[in-house]
């Protein structure tokens, strides 16, 4: 990031920009789920709003707006309305660390220099070190909703939820080192180059080396983001609603928003990890850029092109992830607390271990 | 007027002086509170102080010595901090409230 | 005469500060939690601005995301509201503590800032990727005794915290 003022404008409307993109994306999800599970229930979902049901979730945030604002009695206020706020944090800020497709070489005109504009909010160089951090962030808002809202069930509610989070947050942690080996970077930029091409005429993609890994991750990230079947501390019928159960109203939305963005974020890294990221399988990013150069005159509008195809490639991955959470949501019936904490630390920790141990060993003998 | 260029132009000098003021404040923490998480809390503020005095120094003296001795600090701190919970849970148990005057004098 | 590094520096110390006296004099333990993640975030962006960030993002993970959402969970468990007697009785005690500890951290300033001023000091510029590769070479090789060391003893307190928490009393308990 460099210092002068151009950069950082540029950095701020990045940022902004992608945090306008994780509020915008909701609704797209929200009526994907609505639809979709209705689909597998054999049923319709809601399709009277617009065209297929497309701005239901229009009304539905116009009427989240409206509805009244309220704490309960005995809440301590500046936790119960700092909760939801907090939630959208570690969400936002892990979504602009992500590479979303190849950088735009922009070309020199008039005096102005050429430009590398990355299709990235700002370049963490330790990239996925700094998203586990702020991810482990996401407990406290359970943890603020749940202790201020000054109702039994949501402290317990609470409590499960970021005892859950916290236990599948090592063998999250574990599963990706897994890949940092293999990669030899903690830079999601790099791991995505390392994976173009072709092995045995497969793509050279993550999933070759990582199969459990890959399981692991992907269960953990459900479990990160109490979601079906790990979402014990949500379940009605059980605990109400957990630790959202005094919220209402538009502080309620900005708790989904946190939830889907940290599926998105899951999704981005699944993506990128084990799914070759932006690259289209067959093909690297220098052929498609020499194919447009011949066909534009500018190189900037070439290189402009190439970064949206190579974004339409990650989006659609990483939309594909997005329907396997809503998918396995209503498929898989939920679990019960203690079979979650058992399975999270006598199960899943040791096998991320021994996918730690058996990459570490394969690493030596074939590279060392 | 005094010298102003003394808080411009920040170097080792000025992290080892919010490191040690942090620490003091830690100090302050576990003497004047009665409540034994409190005291804990402040305990692992001063262990951040002198974390943030070992990085500034490794960084200022060019050695990665000072990480190393962070990221031994930080392990112990977790795991102390793991064993004293469990401890005060234990005493929760007992007594039914954390406040130290209950057990200040060393009985049964 | 002020750079964009002064400007930050002073503001993250000024946060850092106003945490840290947040977590010593709140009256409820919980608000004591919440000011304690705030210093440690705030911390962890000074590791930032010295160029370890390796260590900033453990600081984050450890201890912002594990150490004190255990102290949060432990203190919701109790569920401690306002206290009673939350700071010591006695003011010339009081005094007396607070102005011994000013005096300690007078002289500590004084000194450090002495020492700080004389001593010889490069600011060797470390990159992220250089950070972590040389903490690695160094704690696998150098500071191995201590790593394994350091394992075990994790391990001890895992099952000490566990056995602790299942205990009957000891010796003299009433059955």
């Amino acid at each position: 990031m460099g210092g002068d003022a151009f950069e950082v404008t540029v950095n701020l409307v990045k940022m902004a920009v992608i945090f306008l993109m994780m509020v915008q994306m909701v609704p797209i999800l929200v009526w994907a789920e609505r639809r979709g599970s209705a689909f597998i229930q054999n049923r319709f979902g809601p399709n009277r709003v617009g065209p297929l049901g497309l701005t239901q979730l229009l009304a539905d945030a116009v009427k989240f707006i409206m509805k009244e604002e309220f704490v309960p009695g005995k809440a301590t206020a500046l936790l119960f309305y700092a909760a939801p706020v907090v939630a959208l944090i570690p969400a936002a800020l892990s979504l602009a660390a992500i590479p979303y497709s190849v950088p735009v070489h922009v070309e020199a005109f008039g005096e102005y220099g050429p430009y590398v504009f990355n299709i990235q909010g700002y370049e963490a160089g330790l990239g996925i070190l700094f998203i586990l951090s702020v991810s482990s962030l996401g407990a406290y808002s359970i943890l603020m909703a749940g202790y201020g809202s000054a109702n039994k069930y949501s402290l317990m509610g609470a409590l499960r939820a970021s005892a859950q989070m916290v236990s599948y947050e090592l063998a999250l942690s574990l599963s990706v080192i897994g890949v940092v080996l293999i990669y030899g970077t903690l830079n999601l930029s790099e791991i995505i180059k390392l994976q173009e091409g072709v092995k045995f005429g497969l793509p050279n993609w993550g999933i070759l080396y990582q199969p459990l890994g890959f399981v692991l991750f992907f269960s953990c990230a459900f479990a990160e983001c109490n979601r079906l079947p790990f979402d014990l501390s949500e379940a009605e019928g059980e605990l109400v609603a957990g630790f959202h159960t005094e919220y209402g109203g538009f502080k309620m939305l900005l708790f989904f928003m946190g939830e889907y963005g940290h599926m998105m974020v899951a999704s981005c890294l699944a993506t990128i990890f084990y799914f070759g990221g932006y690259n289209i399988p067959y093909c690297t990013p220098t052929e498609v850029l020499q194919i447009l150069e011949t066909k534009f005159a500018s190189s900037t509008v070439a290189s402009l092109l190439t970064s949206l195809v190579f974004l339409i490639s990650f989006l659609i991955k990483v939309g594909f992830f997005l329907w396997l959470f809503i998918w396995v949501r209503w498929t898989l019936p939920r679990f019960r607390y203690d079979q979650l904490m058992n399975l999270g630390w006598k199960k899943m920790l040791p096998w991320s271990l021994f996918n730690l141990i058996l990459t570490a060993a394969a690493m030596l003998i074939l590279k060392g | 007027m005094p010298n102003l260029s003394v808080i411009a132009n920040v170097g080792l000098g000025h992290y080892l002086v919010l490191a040690a003021i942090i620490f003091c404040i830690g100090i302050i923490g576990v003497l004047l509170r009665k409540n034994i998480i409190v005291m804990m809390m402040s305990i692992e503020l001063m262990l951040n102080a002198v974390n943030l005095t070992f990085v500034s120094l490794s960084h200022f003296m060019g050695s990665a010595a000072g990480q190393i001795a962070v990221f031994f600090i930080m392990t112990i701190a977790a795991a102390e901090a793991a064993v004293g919970l469990a401890l005060v849970v234990l005493i929760f148990k007992k007594y039914g409230e954390v406040n130290i005057k209950i057990f200040e004098r060393l009985k049964g | 005469m002020f750079s964009s590094y002064d400007i930050v520096f002073y503001l993250l110390a000024l946060f850092a500060l106003f945490s840290a006296f947040g977590v010593v004099t709140s009256a409820s333990p919980i608000y004591s939690a919440f000011f304690l993640v705030l210093a440690m975030m705030d911390i962890a962006c000074l590791f930032v601005m010295l160029g370890a960030f390796f260590i900033a993002g453990v600081q984050l993970i450890v201890y912002a995301g594990a150490v004190v959402v255990l102290f949060v969970m432990v203190l919701m468990l109790f569920n401690l509201h306002q206290e009673t007697e939350a700071f010591s009785r006695g003011t010339i005690s009081g005094m007396a503590k607070l102005g011994v500890t000013g005096l300690l951290c007078g002289i500590l300033a004084t000194t450090l800032f002495h020492f700080a001023s004389t001593a010889k000091t490069i600011a060797a510029e470390i990159g992220p990727e250089e950070s972590t590769e040389k903490l690695a070479k160094l704690l696998f090789s150098d500071y191995l005794f201590g790593f394994e060391a350091i394992s075990i003893l994790i391990l001890v307190v895992a099952v000490g915290a566990v056995a602790l928490s299942q205990l009957k009393g000891g010796t003299h308990a009433k059955s």
